[in-house]
């Protein structure tokens, strides 16, 4: 049996390859990530835009807590982002190791394996973050 | 008139290549070879993917890079092929994955394409065809390769991780135009990887005469011929890499100085990152080329098959450098790891 | 309207049970709280069932009907399912199902089963808590959350890590005298501070243990109430509200669901809770029972630590890091102890006040739910 779920990743994939926002025309209010709704004042009436993918560490934990599938990628960097865009998303950093990765660091979302239902099932992709290049 | 190809060029390219590095040193010591196969080799260490990453993930990014520096936006492309002998699946294209990540217009040619090393050469030559025809005003082309070897094979001494992408498009947009294009293949069977086989097989020196060499030289003669021009009317010259020392030698029978080859040469600090290998040498040519210098630029694929380009540097080059990550920068990005590491990241290590 | 009261309540013996399955655990906590009531199960009414997690550890769906089948009865039977807080939430749709006139007693059984795989699928389970599609897919899970938490209260607060042990210290003090307690046994600092790191600056002893373990309570209408030998407690009233997910509150170290819920509480019902009230909060994580401690205003910001060497009642069981944090039936743990308490059959504890209180929570103050015990 597949681990996942093969129409949730499709239905949402344009959230999972680029990071969608939900922009409030009644608070004003952005939030992560496009939803029909508002989070914070369930408004209806919303747009959703694209991030720029670029942000800033606001917080950040070295995980060694494993779940099934997690093997191959542990420790992992599990980090709050702000966005340039203003909006906190939690968020995987890779390419960094505990030594490196500070608060405040610069960085970018790249595209990078999520999960995958190995060894004949599908592989899901979506973004995750990593320090950007000579900064 | 003239050739159909001059009518196209590179409009933008990116590269990518994996952070980690493994000391060649390390396979030697691990397996038992004598410590001098590796400057027989001309090799001093090789790019490594991490466990997240794949052809995909690497074309993703070469492309956002190429894109950048195009200055177009995603939807104007209408063509993606990706280049790969070590596709994420067997069957299902990668190319889709990356062009919808990347937000190519739906209304698209995408296809992947394997020939070994040089299919993302032929995603290269496709395009152009389609862009000198009027088909699709710009095309995505990326070579993305995880290369695989066995373990303890002399192969694992260079297969690595990169890759590169180029958005080709009108002439009069380019940082480097066509000058001519040609292609030249034969049934040579010196390399190849059989259905469900992790790892491909070859037939070591026979890679070397019969296969690298005569297409590269066969081809290059064909393109110096029909253009009309001789090995010194190149500033560069860069061709497949499959190790440090192929594309110097092949050079030498060529009649092209060194000098020429070492810009574009990368395999000796990042390994033979197969379809990406001659493109990301290409790619930091570029980078540190002038306008009206012309470029020589020869891929190989085993197979086996090599295409000539020449390329015509022109002034748009400059403001499209620093728009995206440098081959420089990436090269220059890079943590150690060892051969332990790099084992888990690679999945030789068999789990269940 | 009605009042609603606990008349009687069982607990199994939070830990790995590897020999007993949902069934008998459950069966178990039944037999005790219809015991304890003096009630027989041909009385009850109504079934609910709290259960987080029963698909994924245990294959089984309508866990409610499955009991009720095993029991031998033929009532109305309903799973209620609010992750870390389905305990709280099945016994405040009891009390509205009494309160409304609808039934007259109800049997709430909580139960899970995190033994019956390996941790790395226990562990994925109880992530489930989380948003799957934005929190689950990009590998976020709620020690993270925590860990983070943590991570900011210490900077701003000028807590060591040290420090922060006195929670867990504390716990596994009180665990000693419950019976039912997982880990009644005491730790040494250093061994504390030693510990493995779940997610930095989290270690194994700031964290739940993974268990199994089941929980009853029978709750009767007060007509009912007044015929039992026992000494039933009040369920004064409720209070339940959720906020958004984590990454978009702006601050990780204040649960506002937690503070509006008690506000609304406090002021509807005019209680007041001060340090020696009995109160019972949700430790998922130490940083989340002194989060919780600063929520209900026992303790002002970043002084919970403080506040604990008076709090003579605070979560008397050993709260969810030392009795343990079988999840659907956590709750029901909690209110079980705090009943006990209020009914002077705690083992060495004498309790005066007239009030108690339970807090609950799922994630990260994703849903927090409070319920108040009177005598
Ligand atoms: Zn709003």
């Amino acid at each position: 049996m597949l681990k996942n779920s093969i129409s949730i990743f499709w239905r949402k994939r344009s959230n999972y390859y680029r990071i969608k926002l939900t922009k409030c025309r009644k608070c004003g209010r952005i939030s992560y990530p496009a939803r029909e709704r508002c989070p914070y004042c369930g408004s209806n009436d919303v747009e959703h835009i694209d991030s720029s993918g670029h942000g800033k560490i606001l917080n950040y934990t070295v995980s060694y807590y494993r779940r099934e599938g997690d093997a191959e990628n542990m420790p992992r960097i599990v980090a709050l982002v702000r966005l340039d865009e203003g909006v906190v998303i939690p968020a995987e950093i890779v390419d960094s190791s505990p030594e490196e990765i500070k608060e405040g660091m610069e960085v970018e979302a790249v595209l990078r394996r999520l999960n995958s239902d190995d060894p004949y099932g599908l592989i899901y992709y979506g973004l995750k973050f990593t320090p950007v290049l000579n900064k | 008139m003239g050739r159909p190809e001059a009518r196209a060029g590179v409009v933008g390219w990116g590269t990518y290549i994996p952070r980690y590095r493994l000391r060649v040193t390390e396979i030697a010591e691990l397996w038992g070879f004598e410590k001098r196969i590796v400057e027989s080799l001309g090799m001093f260490e090789k790019a490594v993917a991490s466990s997240d990453e794949d052809s995909v993930t690497m074309g993703w990014y070469a492309a956002k890079s190429a894109i950048l520096r195009a200055g177009i936006k995603p939807e104007e492309i209408s063509a993606v092929f990706v280049g790969s002998e070590s596709k994420p699946y067997a069957v299902k294209p990668s190319a889709t994955i990356i062009g919808d990540a990347l937000g190519v217009s739906r209304k698209r040619l995408t296809t992947d394409l394997e020939f070994a090393c040089r299919a993302g050469s032929e995603a290269i030559r496709l395009n152009v065809a389609l862009v000198s025809s009027g088909t699709v005003r710009y095309g995505l082309a990326i070579g993305s390769d995880t290369a695989q070897a066995n373990p303890g094979d002399i192969l694992e001494f260079t297969a690595s991780s990169g890759a590169a992408a180029y958005v080709l498009g009108p002439a009069e947009e380019a940082a480097a135009k066509f000058e001519g294009v040609v292609t030249y293949v034969t049934d040579t069977p010196d390399f190849w990887r059989r259905d469900l086989s992790k790892y491909p097989l070859h037939g070591e020196g026979f890679t070397g005469s019969p296969a690298y060499f005569h297409h590269i030289e066969s081809s290059v003669k064909l393109l110096m011929e029909e253009l009309g021009l001789k090995p010194s009317d190149f500033d560069y010259a860069v061709f497949h890499q499959p190790n440090g020392k192929y594309p110097l030698k092949v050079a030498a029978k060529l009649g092209i100085p060194k000098d020429k080859v070492l810009p574009g040469l990368v395999t000796p600090w990042i390994g033979n990152t197969y379809n990406a290998s001659a493109l990301i040498g290409l790619a930091k040519v570029l980078e540190a080329a002038k306008p009206g210098e012309r470029i020589l630029v020869a891929p190989f694929g085993s197979g086996a098959g090599s295409d000539a380009m020449s390329l015509i540097v022109t002034d748009k080059v400059k403001d499209k450098v620093n728009v995206a990550p440098t081959v420089e920068e990436l090269l220059s990005r890079k943590t150690y790891i060892n051969y332990a590491t790099y084992a888990k990241s690679r999945k030789i290590i068999w789990r269940i | 309207m009605a009042k609603t009261y606990i008349a009687g309540v069982g607990m199994t013996k939070v830990g790995r049970h590897y020999e007993k399955g949902f069934k008998e655990l459950s069966l178990e906590a039944i037999d005790k709280a219809l015991k304890h009531a003096g009630i027989g199960i041909n009385e009850i009414d109504y079934l609910l069932v709290s259960s987080a997690f029963p698909e994924l550890t245990l294959h089984q769906s309508d866990i409610a009907t499955i009991l009720a089948q095993e029991l031998g009865i033929k009532v109305r039977a309903l799973r209620v399912d609010a992750g870390e807080a389905s305990g709280a939430a099945a016994v405040a749709l009891g009390n509205d199902l009494i309160r409304l006139g609808r039934v007259r007693t109800v049997l709430v059984a909580g139960v899970e089963k995190m033994s019956e795989y390996p941790s790395a699928q226990a562990n994925a389970a109880y992530s489930s808590i989380l948003d799957y599609e934005y929190e689950g897919v990009r590998n976020v899970s709620l020690v993270n959350y925590a860990a983070m938490t943590l991570k900011n209260y210490m900077e701003r607060y000028g807590v060591s890590r040290e420090e922060v042990f006195k929670w867990a210290i504390k716990m596994h003090e009180n665990a000693l005298t419950n019976p039912y307690a997982y880990l009644s046994f005491k730790v040494s600092l250093k061994r504390m501070m030693d510990s493995q790191i779940m997610s930095d600056p989290i270690t194994t002893y700031d964290a739940f243990p993974i268990c199994d373990g089941a929980a009853a309570l029978v709750m009767v209408e007060e007509s009912v109430a007044s015929t039992l030998d026992g000494k039933p407690v009040e369920l004064l009233d409720y209070e339940a509200i959720n906020s958004e997910p984590p990454y978009l509150r702006g601050e990780l170290t204040e649960l506002p669901a937690t503070r509006k819920a008690f506000k609304k509480l406090s002021k509807r019902t005019g209680i007041v809770v001060d340090e020696e009230t009995a109160i019972q909060v949700h430790d998922s994580f130490s940083i989340y029972g002194l989060l919780a401690l600063e929520a209900l205003g026992l303790a002002g910001k970043g002084k919970a630590l403080e506040a604990l060497d008076n709090m003579p009642y605070l979560n008397h069981g050993g709260g969810l890091k030392a009795r343990g944090h079988p999840v659907g039936a956590t709750p029901l743990y909690g209110l079980a102890e705090l009943t006990l308490l209020m009914q002077n059959s705690y083992p060495g504890l004498n309790y005066s006040r007239d009030i108690s209180l339970l807090h609950t929570m799922s994630g990260h103050d994703n849903s927090s739910w409070l319920i108040v015990l009177r005598r």
